[in-house]
């Protein structure tokens, strides 16, 4: 790989930033982590973050050759502003752009050092009594993302075959959040210090290189969850 | 000064985008609007916000290709920073921040209203400061001394609707479709507008505004009067909104000293309030409709007379959803 990839991820509270490319020898690495109950700080720190990150390399934006951008699901508004911020930059500095599941890359980092048999499950936070959640074994996607509440995630679990035996891992801020609810499912969480609980940039900067670049357009978020005037549109008595 | 300007405006459900030289004149002006809404009987924040996600790369390409520029031409990115509607502001100012860094241009952040006075100085017709300013939409109502190209004054703004939301919500407890302004103006043509007294909130002091009234009073007459004749109710509901904006307007005027006025925000449209205005016997400037309601050429024109800042000091700006920016 010896273009300039720079990714980022604004699906949880985190802004987080990773910058490789040729003559990068250790991959840069930038994050901001409100710590509980802070408000995000997406729109003031994801430029800053990368431009900071490129300075080191002695790099601009308009060096860049790939975005990589984390598409979700998690927060509405952090998501539109990772994407808004990547279109615009593939548009203004003509790169490449790739879109990446974020709770893939919260997966695909789980699933270091576990046995193929167990299945990793990112969880994250989706607010209202809610968790995103999506299931892999052995790098294979067996419960397409969705919006649940917690305890519904056992349902989930046998669906994607989910046995006894195998050890099942939830990773990601909804599974800190919800431990008490995960753990007497058969869910195992690690400590809440552990970074497998965080989305990590240098996991989201290789599965971007390694992906097609798509139209600028379709990269768009995974809401998962209709806005709630549609919900009680498409509700309401009448239809 | 060389190149164009290239603007952004997503403060509420209209997703625009625009490119306007340096000496006021105006070669693109996109506007894509959200029909989507109407049937939720009003703008619905999530929803516009996701819109505007969609339409805001085609919006900008729209612009530069109507205006037959590319982005190596602009040298200056101008962005609505607020007030409106947050999570969609931040679609326009992600957007605009992150194409002027990686062309590393200077970008102006603009007070939306700031950009509605802004319409006036466009060209080919730029009314000069000083002037009062009628800025009266769905979004904001409010009556402003305009002393500069930067720099204005809020003489009085609305205490509780804004005009247009009054238009909008008379419209529906009429029965008309949303939005109403211009369902209501035209059930009103066949109305007489003295046929009901309307209050115009004559007890509130001052410039400032208040729809709570009128709104209620039209409640009253449907309630106790049912069989009023709905073109009277639409002409008199009107003649209150529309009196309203004039009386301010004048007394604006007398206590200003000024004989100059202009007008802007999606009411300006409305033909009474057009009429009422002119007769007041002032020079009065309506920019074209287009340029009253949202959009991004009047942003760009406020970018124009802004301090553009550079990349080190805005690739951190945030969206701000109420109140002025030290204008
Ligand atoms: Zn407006």
């Amino acid at each position: 790989m010896s273009d300039v990839v720079l990714a980022f991820d604004t699906a949880t509270a985190a802004t987080v930033v990773g910058l490789t490319g040729p003559g990068i020898y250790d991959p840069i690495v930038r994050r901001d982590d409100p710590r509980p109950g802070e408000r995000p700080r997406h729109a003031q720190q994801l430029l800053v973050l990368a431009t900071d990150a490129l300075e080191q390399a002695g790099l601009r934006l308009a060096h860049v050759d790939r975005v990589v951008v984390g598409t979700g699901p998690g927060s509405f508004t952090g998501l539109r502003i990772g994407l808004a911020t990547a279109r615009a930059l593939a548009l203004a500095a003509e790169a490449e752009l790739v879109g990446v599941s974020t709770l893939r890359v919260l997966a695909v980092a789980a699933e270091k050092g576990v046995g193929r048999d167990t299945v990793v499950t990112p969880v994250l936070d989706a607010r209202r009594g809610e968790v995103f959640v999506a299931a892999w074994r052995a790098g294979q996607l067996v419960v397409l993302p969705r919006a649940v509440a917690p305890d519904r995630v056992g349902e989930i679990a046998r669906e994607g075959g989910v046995g006894r035996r195998r050890l099942w891992l939830a990773v990601g801020d909804g599974a800190i959040r919800f431990r008490e609810v995960l753990e007497p499912l058969g869910l195992s969480v690690p400590s809440d210090q552990s970074p497998l609980h965080r989305v990590d940039p240098l996991v989201l900067c290789r599965l971007g290189a390694e992906g097609e670049p798509a139209e600028r357009t379709s990269v768009v978020p995974e809401y998962l969850r209709l806005p709630d005037a549609e919900m009680a549109f498409l509700n309401r008595p009448e239809s | 000064m060389s190149g164009v300007i290239l603007a952004i405006e997503t403060s509420c459900d209209d997703t625009c985008a625009a490119v306007v030289d340096h000496e006021g004149r105006i070669l693109s002006n996109v506007i894509s609007s959200q029909s989507i809404h109407d049937r939720y009987g009003g703008v619905v924040p999530e929803i516009a916000a996701r819109h505007h996600l969609e339409l805001v790369d085609v919006a900008v390409e729209d612009a530069l290709a109507q205006a037959d520029v590319g982005l190596e031409d602009v040298s200056l990115v101008g962005v609505t920073q607020g007030p409106g509607l947050v999570g969609a502001l931040l679609i326009g100012l992600s957007e605009a921040k992150a194409i002027a860094a990686a062309r590393d241009l200077p970008l102006a952040p603009v007070d939306h209203l700031q950009g509605h006075v802004a319409a006036n100085f466009l060209a080919p017709d730029p009314f000069e400061p000083p002037f009062v300013c009628l800025i009266a939409s769905g979004g904001h109502t409010l009556i402003a001394h305009v002393t500069g190209r930067d720099a204005f004054r809020v003489l009085g703004s609305t205490l509780d609707d804004a005009a247009g939301e009054a238009f909008d919500k008379g419209a529906r407890m009429l029965g008309l479709g949303y939005p109403g302004g211009p369902a209501l103006q035209r059930l009103a043509e066949g109305g007489d507008p003295d046929a009901h007294r309307f209050p115009t909130a004559d007890g509130v002091a001052g410039l400032d505004f208040s729809f709570a009234g009128v709104k209620t009073a039209l409640l009253y007459a449907l309630r106790d009067r049912p069989d009023s004749d709905r073109a009277d109710l639409a002409a008199s509901y009107q003649h209150a909104i529309v009196e309203q904006l004039a009386v301010r307007t004048e007394r604006a005027l007398r206590e200003t000293g000024l004989e100059r006025l202009a007008v802007g925000g999606g009411v300006a449209a409305n033909g009474p309030l057009r009429a009422r205005l002119t007769g007041i016997g002032v020079e009065t400037h309506i920019p074209p409709h287009a340029l009253c309601t949202d959009n991004a050429a009047m942003i760009a024109s406020a970018a124009r007379y802004a301090t553009p800042l550079l990349p080190a000091a805005y690739l951190g700006l945030d969206a701000y959803a109420s109140g002025e920016r030290g204008l």
